[in-house]
């Protein structure tokens, strides 16, 4: 798959989503272990988008708690015949769209870059292990011009761009959940992915000189 | 960038154009220098975004979640549907049957109810109903918190 997919999981995909559907419908007749299997599977891929939706770790999990709480109280609306990866991303979309127009969940990709500057760099996000100082601080600053891409996007092509570049959806997939067509996501994702480029060409051209006054 | 294609390049280089239009864009990129660049560009933006730190949520996100959601109370269907399980009542009613036996069996007067659990008696009750469940199993302790407090969902509804 050429897009970005850093939701891994080590488990047969078509297998996985059948047992999906099934637990889902587990949690729809009140079984709450089916519940924890369902969120032990996906709670990372929930949180790691709504983290590049708002851009702040605790309001990323905030999200997440409710989301998932969201999804077992409303787990009788799921049918087997959606994809609960897709049914649960239509859950998890709506749900971060709607605080974020509520205005609860400030997007705040810069501030928190800012914040974890002034806390002496500490990192919040997980770089590879055995990583150099220097390798680590140009993935800081590659975060810093993503997070400021996404910011500066609208909110669908921001959830669009999520849910194809770090979740591996197909467009097909991101259209149902975002309850869009596909050309409208295929669309969505070109801008948003071409504002991704340019932050980040500007980050490798590296800072405008600044004009001597001589 | 200003070409009739450039808007169909990121579904190119996600693999989402149906055949034949992916044909016409590989086509295109051939004579078209400006495409040429802005493909280089995706796939090179894509590679970089592979190696962004990874986001890892706290893992008391789990703890919370999951005692969030045994705080909710179980609809009264659930509950009422657990009651009736062959497994809860089958044990219920022989109980009952036992103790019916017994009180038969050492007061020659009639039974006196009372002495009878009320859950034990609704169970025996809907006897008939039960029949048409399947056998699930009783071996959760919400179960069996529902099973002692029967009488209170009958106050409920």
């Amino acid at each position: 798959m050429p897009r970005n997919f850093s939701g891994a999981v080590g488990f047969d995909v078509s297998v996985e989503a059948d047992s999906d559907a099934q637990m889902m419908l587990k949690v729809a007749a009140g079984d709450r272990r089916a519940f924890a299997i369902l969120f032990d599977r996906y709670h990372t891929s929930v949180a790691r988008f709504a983290f590049r939706f708002v851009g702040d770790r605790e309001r990323a999990e905030e999200l997440t708690q409710d989301i998932f709480v969201k999804l077992y109280r409303n787990a009788k609306s799921y049918r087997p015949a959606a994809k609960f990866k897709t049914f649960l991303f239509r859950v998890a979309a709506n749900h971060c769209l709607n605080e974020v127009r509520r205005g609860e969940y400030r997007v705040a990709h810069t501030t928190t870059s800012e914040r974890e500057e002034e806390e002496g760099g500490g990192v919040e996000l997980a770089g590879p292990e055995g990583e150099r100082p220097d390798q680590a601080l140009a993935a800081r600053e590659m975060e810093r011009a993503v997070g400021e891409a996404l910011k500066a996007m609208s909110e669908r092509e921001r959830a669009a761009f999520t849910m194809c570049r770090f979740e591996g959806m197909a467009y097909r997939e991101i259209a149902e959940a975002l309850e869009a067509s596909e050309a409208a996501v295929k669309s969505l994702i070109h801008r948003a992915t071409l504002a991704v480029a340019k932050k980040l060409e500007e980050l490798q051209a590296g800072p405008v000189p600044v004009r001597s006054r001589a | 960038m200003s070409c009739g294609y450039e808007e169909e390049l990121t579904a190119y280089v996600d693999e989402e154009l149906p055949p034949a239009r992916r044909a016409e864009v590989e086509a295109h990129l051939g004579g078209c220098s400006g495409c040429r660049g802005t493909e280089a560009l995706l796939r090179r933006t894509m590679e970089q975004l592979a190696g962004l730190p990874e986001f890892s949520p706290s893992p008391d996100t789990r703890r919370e979640v999951l005692a969030k959601v045994e705080a909710l109370p179980l609809p009264l269907r659930e509950r009422l549907l657990a009651l009736l399980r062959p497994a809860v009542l089958v044990p219920a009613a022989s109980l009952a049957a036992a103790a019916g036996l017994a009180l038969y069996a050492t007061a020659p007067s009639e039974p006196d109810l009372d002495v009878l659990d009320a859950g034990t008696l609704e169970l025996a009750m809907n006897l008939e109903v039960v029949e048409d469940y399947d056998v699930v199993g009783l071996d959760r302790s919400e179960d069996l918190e529902v099973v002692a407090h029967l009488h209170e969902l009958e106050e409920v509804q």
